[in-house]
């Protein structure tokens, strides 16, 4: 990712085994990225935009969101982040989760999700998948928020 | 309740027809009795006119008996007066004709014994006066006044005589005539008799129609109004089930999709489990190297038998919920997924099914064949396919090892449903789970092929989704016979 500044990996996910075990994958796969998780989409959001070293404030930055939260859908959020005129709207989403319902898929995608994963439930599957997501992290470019 | 008044109903209606009927009877009977009395008065009338007849006949020939006489009379006096040329001619002519009338009267009246006396007695006292007549104009001329007293009062005798019977035939007329005037009399009383009844049988019939086409109205009407009732209730009822079926899809989908969750964790955390097993074992080893003992044959057997056991054990269960839970998904998945009816050529779909499988049909050597005459019908592609493919994916399965395989597609139409039926050689279904096959997640006889129990759940519930059903005739070891009922024309599902 970017070099000059690090990006900041926003994990929104309410299960904290599955961050756990995510987070446990992406490091495997060689990124050393900080990584903010959130197990509430209030939390998560409060952090997206308003924190002083959340993204808005504090670089660049890519989000990790799983849709089924417990006080809001993750597509709410997704539609925030990715609203016209909102300042995160060019950060990547990679909308990690265990619905494969066609039709939410499409609707991610519609509401600018960049990248719809989901979750293996077998764990050997689940853990290649995270770690592939991370070797394609080390090599995507975020944009700087800043330069919009 | 509704029994008792169904009850009611009929007896009403037998009353009813009951009641017409008799009404009907009687009418009829009425119509004959006054068609059989007009009949009777008609005949009499007839008698009657003959009978007048005959009573002129009779007076005719009195009056002739009266004329003869007279006649013989005068031919005797202008005979013996000598006024006549005839030389007496003209007498014996009317002799003759005084006999004839005599007989007449006596032919008409052959069945009257009254009258039949009076024309023996009236026959005799003409012949006396004949003869008398004669001798006083025989060639003696012998005239007293003895004989002409004589003459005189039998003539008046013959006169009288018939004078009597003219009175008698008179009579006859006059009484036959006032039992005539009688019975046209009774005919007009039963007439009159017939026609009032009639004319009631004609109100009680049109009352009873009447009272009972209005309780057909209202029964109709009350029908009419039950039947309406009823759609409502259907449609509401359908709203219900497709509700609660939509509510339990959901609940499916729900279910199984959030229990993955946990699921990942445990799978995950048990893989990592299973790989910190690994250096703990290596750290076992070579503490047991350098210094055995530290290393205690509880910790030994811990690292090295239990915890490994443990995680095998997590794995294998939490493997087989996962593919359980999949199923559930597959499942309420396919109840969601829309049905669109298309023409379909079913000896194709059936030759495709068993090409799909024909790796597996060629490796165990089995022979699949389709029926010809399999027929075409209307329903959705896919779940066609997938109910034959599971159908013959379970014979192939469930093969009777030691006897070659055979399968047979084969299908037919019959009042408007499709008949298809998938029979195989195979191992067979003990007729205790005949019923038990088609529930999800259950299975039948020796568990030694792979599998969750789902995939006739899965036929059986996709039958029921294209308005089918599906049943099983198989015996144990003698082969298995699937048959599944669809409509031949698929309208698609009702939407509520």
């Amino acid at each position: 990712m970017n070099a000059q500044q690090p990006v900041n990996i926003v994990m929104i996910e309410d299960d904290e085994g599955h961050a756990r075990l995510i987070e446990k994958n992406i490091r495997r796969a060689g990124i050393s990225n900080p990584i903010h998780h959130f197990v509430d989409g209030t939390s998560g959001l409060r952090f997206l935009f308003e924190a002083p070293d959340g993204p808005v404030h504090n670089g660049p930055a890519l989000v990790l969101l799983d849709l089924n939260l417990p006080d809001m859908s993750g597509t709410d959020i997704l539609t925030k982040i990715k609203a016209e005129g909102s300042p995160l709207r060019r950060a990547p989403v990679v909308v990690l989760t265990t619905t494969d319902d066609k039709v939410e898929i499409q609707r991610c995608y519609d509401l600018g999700c960049n990248v719809y994963i989901t979750k293996p439930v077998n764990y050997e599957n689940f853990a290649a998948a995270i770690r592939q997501l991370g070797l394609f992290l080390s090599v995507i470019q975020v944009p700087d928020l800043e330069e919009q | 309740m509704r029994a008792a008044q169904q009850n009611l109903e009929r007896i009403a209606e037998r009353r009813f027809a009951r009641t017409v009927m008799l009404l009907i009877v009687l009418g009829f009977g009425l119509v004959m009795l006054a068609g059989i009395s007009a009949l009777a008065v008609m005949l009499r009338g007839e008698e009657q006119t003959t009978l007048v007849d005959h009573t002129y006949q009779v007076e005719r020939q009195a009056t002739g008996i009266r004329l003869a006489l007279e006649e013989m009379r005068s031919a005797r006096r202008g005979f013996v007066l000598g006024l006549r040329k005839d030389s007496g001619a003209s007498y014996p002519a009317a002799a003759a004709r005084l006999f004839k009338s005599i007989d007449g009267v006596a032919g008409l009246t052959r069945d009257n014994p009254v009258q039949q006396r009076n024309a023996e007695q009236v026959r005799r006292m003409a012949s006396s006066l004949d003869i008398l007549f004669r001798q006083s104009m025989g060639p003696s001329l012998q005239r007293s006044d003895k004989a002409e007293v004589e003459r005189q009062i039998l003539a008046g005798k013959v006169e009288a005589v018939a004078m009597r019977m003219l009175a008698e035939e008179r009579r006859l007329l006059a009484e036959r005539s006032a039992s005539r005037e009688g019975s046209v009399q009774l005919f007009y009383a039963v007439l009159a008799f017939t026609g009032v009844l009639l004319a009631l049988v004609a109100l009680g019939s049109v009352w009873v129609i009447r009272r009972y086409t209005g309780e057909l109205v209202v029964s109709r009407a009350e029908l009419r109004n039950l039947n309406e009732n009823l759609e409502e209730a259907v449609a509401e009822r359908t709203v219900d089930l497709q509700r609660a079926n939509d509510e339990i899809q959901r609940f499916a989908y729900i279910v199984s999709h959030d229990l993955r969750s946990p699921l990942v964790n445990v799978m995950g955390f048990t893989a990592e489990l299973e790989a910190a097993i690994a250096p703990l074992q290596g750290l076992i080893e070579k503490v047991d190297e350098r210094d055995p003992a530290l290393v205690s044959e509880e910790m030994r057997l811990a690292v090295g038998e239990d915890l490994p056991e443990a995680v095998g054990f997590i794995r294998t269960s939490t493997q087989k919920m996962d593919r359980l839970i999949n199923a559930i998904l597959r499942l309420s998945r396919e109840g969601r997924r829309t049905i669109t009816p298309e023409q379909l050529d079913l000896g194709a779909i059936a030759h495709g099914v068993i090409d799909g499988l024909r790796h597996r049909i060629d490796e165990l050597g089995v022979e699949a064949t389709v029926s010809d005459q399999l027929p075409d019908m209307i329903s959705d592609r896919l779940a066609i396919e997938q109910i034959l493919s599971n159908l013959v994916e379970n014979a192939v399965k469930y093969l009777k090892p030691g006897r070659p395989g055979e399968i047979r597609i084969s299908g037919r139409r019959e009042h408007g449903r499709v008949l298809l039926q998938i029979a195989d050689n195979g191992r067979g279904i003990d007729p205790r789970d005949h019923e038990r096959v088609f529930d999800l997640f259950r299975r039948s006889g020796e568990q030694d092929q792979p599998g969750e129990g789902i995939g006739l759940a899965h036929v059986r519930a996709l039958a029921y989704r294209l308005g089918g059903t599906i049943s099983v005739e198989s015996e144990l070891g003698n082969g298995a016979t699937f048959t599944v009922n669809l409509p031949a024309n698929f309208a698609g599902e009702r939407t509520a």
